[in-house]
């Protein structure tokens, strides 16, 4: 409507303006040469306002240059077959240029709509190849697919079609004959009909592409976790396979000689026999707690009991759990720690026994303790053959065993040592260089004396 | 005191406890060894009669350890093997150990295992080799089952020989292959499984439930006497 009004002013302006140029230029110019000044009202009109409004002002201005300039002025008698002459030269302008311009118009808003369509997927297939959760992105897709096709909004639906959400027309995404999708504009919209045919085909393939590289990334994510799991059974068996049956086997051994009644054994034979069910059943005892509190810890139904412990004690008695007070020099600083004490007993001693396991025969274990305003570190220092800097992480992960070792527990030690230290607050790390032995660390947020235990 | 002389070779400290007092209480004399290293040591050092030799060892492995003692000495190897570690055990049978056992074992199996290989030395050199009922002529390649001739192919009095001269020895696939074809023939092993099943037919009183010719699962065959 308003375009109409304003196409009608226009052109009523356009000829005014042109009628009054033609009575001025009229002392000078055959008048009947300057009808085709016209032409200039009809033109623009033409190029703005298509043709309709074109054949208007045509009409108009041969009204006007009758009503005005041709004699007899101020009548619409059309004496002479110039004047419609001029209405024909009018009218074939209002057509040819009309048409010419809509044309350019249409190729412009083409173009347009083209460029945004491509702007649009190009971005989108940046966006969905890098990788980001499709589910995620589908509904701001929506909205700019809605903007490409000229409609209020869309949304995007993907798989099989389900009913359509009320108000909306489905509108299938399909690429190479697989239904990708649905795209539901709201009912009675009006899709630009060109941009739905070109951009929805485009769109579609895009999605699928997406949606494989979902469902591949998914899977290769599932295949990592499986063979990751795998990794962890195969471990396992190997540790089920030599720290169980290694004791099994000392015991049944022991167990077939004691009880086999051809054979003769001496009282210390008897003996030994007997110490070796004791020792290796007390190792299958402790690996299968082991495996219990790596189960535990992993389920994360190891809660400590925190309680306020002087660090250097519980390293002591770590110490004296394992036998081994004239192997292990303890020094340092007393600092207070708010912590499980079985639990921090437990990775002190697991340290300090894989010390002992790695130190050259007859050589010592160094504790040393040192506390900042914020942290207090335990320092297990063996002299034993040293870490490479790729096996320092690793060391702590469950059944690892070090490169080349086969007298090696289950390894199951520091994994359970670091699960109890991460437990209480604290960090568990080893420092080494190879042929310079290794260093564990164990880091615990340090406690305030609490002023009634001040002295 | 004490008679025929056995090394054990294990790391593990109870084990080798263990498997010491226990083979004193048989009557044997026992050194032990907890490496490679070690094992090699006392076996040229005090030759053993026999050697019971597990396959892990912190230095190397159950095999290596029988293909250098093969260069020297053909004292009979027990390996000791685990579940998981088939292809090890193979490779040391295939380097010339005698038999296995698999952990954890029952002390009267690995008795019966060291009798059998320590009795089987004296054998291979014999003219005519006595299993059971069977009768092996090795001069005249002749079989007799309870006194009555039977006809073999000469592959097959090849292969009885070969496993009767190392009767109560398991025998790997390869090692009968190698033997009865030759170091260079390609046979395959399941020309052996054949054989080893017309064997049976002609030799043993109940062929689906063989008490002669024992298969070894995934390992090989072994002769053995019904009686002992």
């Amino acid at each position: 409507m308003k375009r109409l009004a304003t196409g009608l002013l226009a052109s009523a302006v356009a000829v005014a303006v042109v009628t009054a140029a033609i009575e001025l230029l009229k002392p000078y110019v055959p008048v009947l040469s300057l009808g085709v000044l016209y032409v200039f009202a009809v033109l623009p009109i033409a190029v703005f306002y298509g043709m309709g409004m074109a054949v208007v002002v045509s009409v108009a201005s041969m009204l006007a240059f009758n009503w005005f300039h041709l004699p007899p002025v101020h009548t619409f008698t059309l004496a002479d077959s110039e004047n419609w002459f001029a209405l024909a030269v009018y009218l074939a302008t209002a057509v040819v240029v009309s048409e010419l311009a809509a044309r350019a118009r249409r190729r412009a808003v083409a173009a347009e709509q083209r460029e945004r369509e491509s702007a649009l997927l190009a971005e989108l297939a940046t966006e969905l190849l890098r990788g980001r959760p499709l589910e995620d992105e589908l509904g701001a897709i929506g909205e700019r697919a809605a903007d490409v096709l000229g409609v209020e909004s869309a949304e995007i639906e993907l798989g099989a079609q389900h009913r359509p959400p009320r108000g909306t027309s489905p509108l299938p995404l399909e690429a190479a004959d697989r239904n990708v999708g649905t795209l539901y504009t709201p009912e009675g919209s009006d899709p630009n009909v060109a941009a739905r045919n070109r951009f929805l085909p485009a769109l579609a393939a895009l999605l699928a592409v997406a949606v494989d590289q979902d469902r591949l990334q998914g899977e290769a994510l599932e295949a990592e976790a499986l063979r990751r799991s795998d990794l962890v059974k195969t471990a396992l068996l190997r540790a089920v396979s030599h720290d169980l049956r290694s004791p099994l086997t000392g015991i049944r051994t022991a167990v077939g000689a004691l009880r086999s009644e051809t054979l003769t054994l001496t009282p210390e034979d008897r003996t030994a026999l007997l110490e070796t069910i004791d020792v290796d059943s007390a190792r299958l005892n402790r690996l299968v707690d082991d495996l219990l509190d790596l189960s535990r810890l992993e389920a994360g139904g190891a809660a400590p009991a925190p309680e306020l412990w002087a660090l250097d004690d519980l390293v002591r008695e770590a110490v004296d759990a394992l036998g081994a007070r004239d192997r292990v020099e303890i020094a340092g600083e007393s600092p207070l720690v708010n912590v499980d004490g079985t639990q921090l007993q437990r990775v002190l001693a697991n340290l300090i026994e894989n010390a002992l396991k790695y130190s050259p025969p007859g050589s010592a274990v160094h504790v040393r303790i040192t506390a900042t305003r914020k942290e207090a570190i335990v320092r297990v220092v063996d002299q034993g053959p040293g870490l490479p800097e790729y096996e320092l992480d690793r060391i702590f992960e469950p059944f690892y065993r070090r490169s080349g070792d086969t007298r090696a527990g289950a390894g199951l030690g520091l994994a359970i040592a670091r699960g109890f230290a991460a437990a209480n607050g604290g960090r568990l790390w080893a420092e080494s260089r190879p042929g310079q032995g290794t260093t564990f660390a164990v880091a615990l947020p340090v406690v305030e004396v609490p002023a009634e235990l001040k002295a | 005191m004490s008679g025929r002389h056995v090394l054990v070779v294990d790391d593990e400290p109870q084990i080798l406890r263990a498997l010491g007092a226990t083979l004193r209480g048989a009557g044997y004399s026992v050194d032990s060894a907890a490496t490679a290293e070690e094992a090699l040591t006392a076996a040229a050092a005090r030759p053993p009669e026999a050697i019971i030799l597990d396959l892990v060892l912190p230095d190397g492995n159950g095999t290596d350890v029988t293909r250098e003692l093969r260069s020297w000495s053909d004292a009979p190897v027990i390996v000791l093997s685990a579940v998981g570690e088939e292809r090890a055990k193979i490779a040391a049978l295939d380097a010339g150990a005698d038999d296995y056992v698999t952990k954890p074992f029952s002390v009267d199996e690995l008795l019966a295992r060291l009798r059998a290989v320590l009795r089987r030395r004296a054998a291979s050199a014999e003219p005519i080799i006595e299993v059971g009922d069977l009768r092996i002529d090795v001069a005249e390649h002749t079989v007799a089952v309870g006194g009555e001739r039977v006809k073999l192919s000469p592959h097959e009095f090849d292969l009885l020989r070969v496993l009767a001269q190392n009767r109560g020895k398991l025998m790997t696939h390869r090692a009968l292959l190698r033997e009865v074809w030759g170091p260079s023939y390609q046979v395959e092993a399941h020309y052996l499984h054949v054989y080893v099943s017309h064997l049976r037919r002609k030799l043993e009183p109940d062929p689906a439930s063989p008490r002669y010719l024992l298969t070894e699962p995934g390992a090989g065959y072994r002769l053995v006497d019904p009686g002992v």
